[in-house]
């Protein structure tokens, strides 16, 4: 849970005034937000609220215009390499070495990361019994399943056992067996208490569920943040879901309504 | 629907696939800064370029065949053994088989990117009708070789019209209308094939073998230039010793072999079956049914294209497999190897860039062969052997914009691990080098018999090692340099062969410059070539270190 006195060196995350712009389109504007150890944070966001770019940011896919990122205290640009040993990403879109084998990739990413032998094949084998992978370890990417391809991409994002996790839309494509092991896998994960996951989704019930925090994205502004009791009391509402707190924050309830009673019968 | 309706889904289906393409964004690189619509604009653009620069080969090969027929025409004495009908002839041939060749060696770069790109799975699912689909995939295969087949179909007949004659030009027709029609047809059934057992392959020591046998098949179109040039002058030979003999079981032969029988029949219409010599009423009469049986393969063919070109052009997916099966063991790897080890693994299921790795490998062993094949009291035997490492050396540099491709697949994801450009460079440059010295080795062992002086051999390969790794350096810098600040992929041929080449050049210099000082200065000692070689290539790699690791670069 949450540590009030930690020091820089051992919040997970921080971001300080991060702005992220594609030429003149501005995706993300001084977003600040921290993941505190022992936190799972999720970030919600209709599509193009600009979760994507803020965690393209973090793992340096895309260089923020400005504002700071810090993991563990590191700075994210400066300090590249040694931030990215410290995170563990599961991209949004399942972007492989497709004419690689699951097998073989793993087998990159545990190098690059340089991870022993005997670790790195324990947890494959671990992982890959959880989610169900058999022979699939020894297929081409490119001619697997998104189901399969995300479980390989979590496996990726896990080997190292990363004191940090961004996660992009994990859930993704995956069956309901594999999401019940992944919400236990974050539970657990989190639970030795100096861990921290920032995870993106627009499944309020996901958030619900596994969250502590949660920061609303719009537009590429943060609209609110905290516990859902915090939120609640934001929006001055009583014992509402998180999903009505995302439309009263975002300003589209009133919205929703307005598009749902335009459609009228002609849906029916 | 309508043709109409066919062409504007395709006009459609064409522009995504030529986004996806050139800014590979399905394997997660970040589009670059832009309206979309320059984009689209940008990506077509390039795959115009692409196209161009191929349909600019085939033409070159045309016109540069029409201009050897014509000066035969000129000057009969050239290759005075051999008539000028069957000239004539052998030229076709050789400029037919290039045709299908290049086209084919384009087919199979491209199928795989279009089945991959999974444009005709989006249509799939959209009210539109069986019929239109297979129109849809129809155009966009043809449209993958539109100015490249145009150019053969149409300059074919005009330059052997105005070498020959217009009735020779008309002639020249069908041979170029068969040669396209069995390019595209190739393409389709090996890029299926290549995708299903090299690209789809499972993991596993005894399965990469064979992928690797697989690609050596893969290389022969994109060898056929190289072998019929290197040929040439057997065949000519083989033609003249033929025409003496008048009309043989062996002439029969030629006259029913593709792409002979349609190769002749321009020299017939210019010069009569006599010019031909070989020919006879009864080898008349082969090479008629030769062409009407090429003539109906091709018709069978454009039925099959267009029955299956639907079908073919969806990526096959594996079902489910088998639970529990253990999976191997992982190794551990240093960086640079892992990089290495990924890079030869990817190419193994990649036939673009496996056919870069094996072509300095198979050219040394054809120099190889050459060298051993030379008398060794003769003087040039020694000059054979270091011109076959200086090319080995020449080719290496290629390596370069291969292996930065290679990179580029799954772009983001390698930018998320802590793994720094140095670490992607010197990982490739070691696989350069070992490609290189694996060449060097092979024209030793060929030669190691005949050629008497192994040390001189083994201070030319090894005086021209750092020139390889600083070609190589250079090319990657000025790549990983390009990539860092424009976020663009190369992946194939049709995305970004400009830039490839452009980097290839000063890459080819660097190779290449040690070997011309030495052959300077040669003259006054070998020791001193040798010297002032290894002192140039010393001073290359100086130079091109700091482009490799220097500011900017990682």
């Amino acid at each position: 849970m949450a540590t009030a006195a930690a020091g820089p060196g051992s919040i997970p995350l921080t971001l300080e005034k991060v702005s992220v712009s594609y030429g003149e389109r501005s995706a993300v504007q001084e977003l600040s937000l921290t993941v505190q150890p022992g936190e799972i944070y999720g970030l919600l966001g209709s599509n193009g609220a600009g979760k994507t770019s803020t965690i393209k940011a973090i793992v340096g896919l895309v260089r923020p215009v400005a504002g700071e990122i810090r993991v563990f205290g590191q700075d994210a640009i400066r300090d590249s390499l040694s931030v990215k040993a410290r995170i563990g990403y599961v991209p949004e879109t399942s972007m492989l070495y497709e004419a690689l084998t699951p097998r073989e990739f793993l087998e990159f990413v545990a190098s690059v990361r340089r991870m022993d032998a005997t670790t790195a094949t324990r947890r494959m084998q671990s992982y890959a019994e959880a989610f169900r992978l058999g022979s699939e370890l020894e297929e081409p990417i490119a001619t697997l399943s998104n189901g399969t391809r995300q479980k390989v991409l979590i496996i990726a994002a896990l080997l190292h056992a990363p004191p940090l996790l961004v996660l992009d839309e994990p859930l993704n494509s995956l069956d309901p067996r594999s999401v019940r092991i992944m919400k236990e896998v974050l539970q657990r994960y989190v639970g030795s208490g100096d861990h921290g996951v920032l995870f993106s989704t627009h499944t309020m019930e996901v958030a619900e569920q596994l969250c502590q925090r949660v920061g609303i994205l719009d537009r590429g502004v943060l609209r609110g943040e905290g516990t859902l009791a915090t939120l609640r009391g934001r929006v001055a509402a009583g014992d509402v879901s998180l999903e009505e707190i995302f439309l009263r924050l975002t300003e589209e309830d009133v919205g929703v309504r307005a598009a749902v009673d335009s459609l009228g019968n002609s849906s029916v | 629907m309508s043709w109409k309706d066919a062409i504007q889904v395709s006009n459609v289906a064409f522009t995504e696939l030529s986004l996806q393409a050139v800014f590979a964004f399905r394997q997660g690189n970040v589009l670059p800064p832009g309206s979309s619509k320059n984009l689209v604009a940008r990506s077509r653009r390039r795959v115009l370029q692409s196209k161009v620069v191929i349909s600019f080969v085939l033409a070159f090969l045309t016109l540069g065949a029409a201009a050897i027929i014509h000066q035969k025409t000129l000057n009969p004495e050239i290759l005075s053994s051999v008539p000028a009908g069957l000239f004539q002839s052998a030229v076709l041939t050789g400029l037919l088989s290039l045709d299908i060749a290049l086209l084919w060696w384009t087919g199979v770069q491209v199928v795989p990117t279009l089945i991959s790109s999974g444009v005709l799975s989006v249509l799939e699912p959209l009210p539109i009708d069986g019929r239109t689909l297979h129109r849809v995939a129809g155009i966009l295969y043809l449209r993958l070789f539109d100015f490249p087949a145009i150019t053969v179909l149409v300059l074919t007949p005009i330059a052997v019209g105005l070498a020959l004659g217009p009735l020779a030009g008309i002639a020249a027709f069908p041979g170029a209308l068969v040669a396209v029609v069995y390019a595209l047809a190739l393409s389709l059934l090996t890029g299926r094939f290549f995708l299903r057992r090299v690209q789809g392959s499972r993991g596993g020591g005894g399965r990469t073998v064979v992928r690797w046998a697989y690609l050596v098949l893969w290389l022969v179109p994109a060898f056929a230039m190289f072998a019929f040039i290197t040929a040439a002058p057997a065949f000519f030979s083989a033609l003249a010793s033929l025409s003496t003999q008048g009309p043989s079981l062996a002439g029969a032969l030629l006259a029913a072999a593709f792409p002979f029988s349609f190769a002749a029949l321009p020299a017939i219409s210019a010069g009569g079956t006599s010019s031909v010599a070989i020919l006879s009423p009864t080898i008349d009469l082969v090479l008629s049914a030769a062409v009407v049986g090429y003539l109906a393969l091709a018709l069978w063919s454009v039925i099959w294209l267009a029955g299956s070109v639907r079908t073919l052009l969806y990526l096959p997916v594996r079902n489910a497999v088998a639970f529990p099966t253990r999976p191997a063991p992982l190794r551990a790897m240093g960086n640079a190897r892992a990089v290495l080890t990924k890079d030869l693994r990817i190419a193994s299921r990649t036939p673009g860039y496996a056919f870069l790795i094996l072509l300095p490998i198979l050219d040394a062993a054809a120099l190889g062969l050459l060298t051993y094949a030379t008398p060794a009291q003769n003087p040039v035997t020694s000059s054979l052997a270091l011109g076959a490492v200086t090319t080995a050396a020449l080719l290496a540099t290629f390596f370069g914009p291969a292996f930065f491709a290679i990179e580029v697949v799954a772009y983001s994801y390698g930018r998320t691990l802590p793994l720094s450009n140095r670490s992607v460079i010197l990982g490739k440059v070691s696989l350069i080098a070992i490609m290189y010295l694996l060449g060097a080795a092979l024209i030793l062992g060929f030669t190691l018999l005949r050629f008497f002086a192994p040390f001189t051999f083994g201070a030319f390969v090894l005086a021209e090692l750092p020139a390889v790794v600083a070609a190589a350096f250079l090319e990657l810098g000025l790549l990983f340099r390009w990539a860092r600040r424009k976020g663009l992929a190369i992946t194939n041929l049709y995305t970004g062969a400009w830039f490839a080449v452009l980097v290839s050049v000063p890459g080819l210099i660097f190779a290449g410059l040690p070997p011309l000082v030495f052959n300077l200065a040669q003259p006054s000692g070998l020791d001193l070539g040798l010297g002032l070689m290894a002192l140039v290539a010393a001073a290359e790699l100086a130079l091109a270190t700091p482009i490799a690791f220097g500011r900017g670069a990682s």
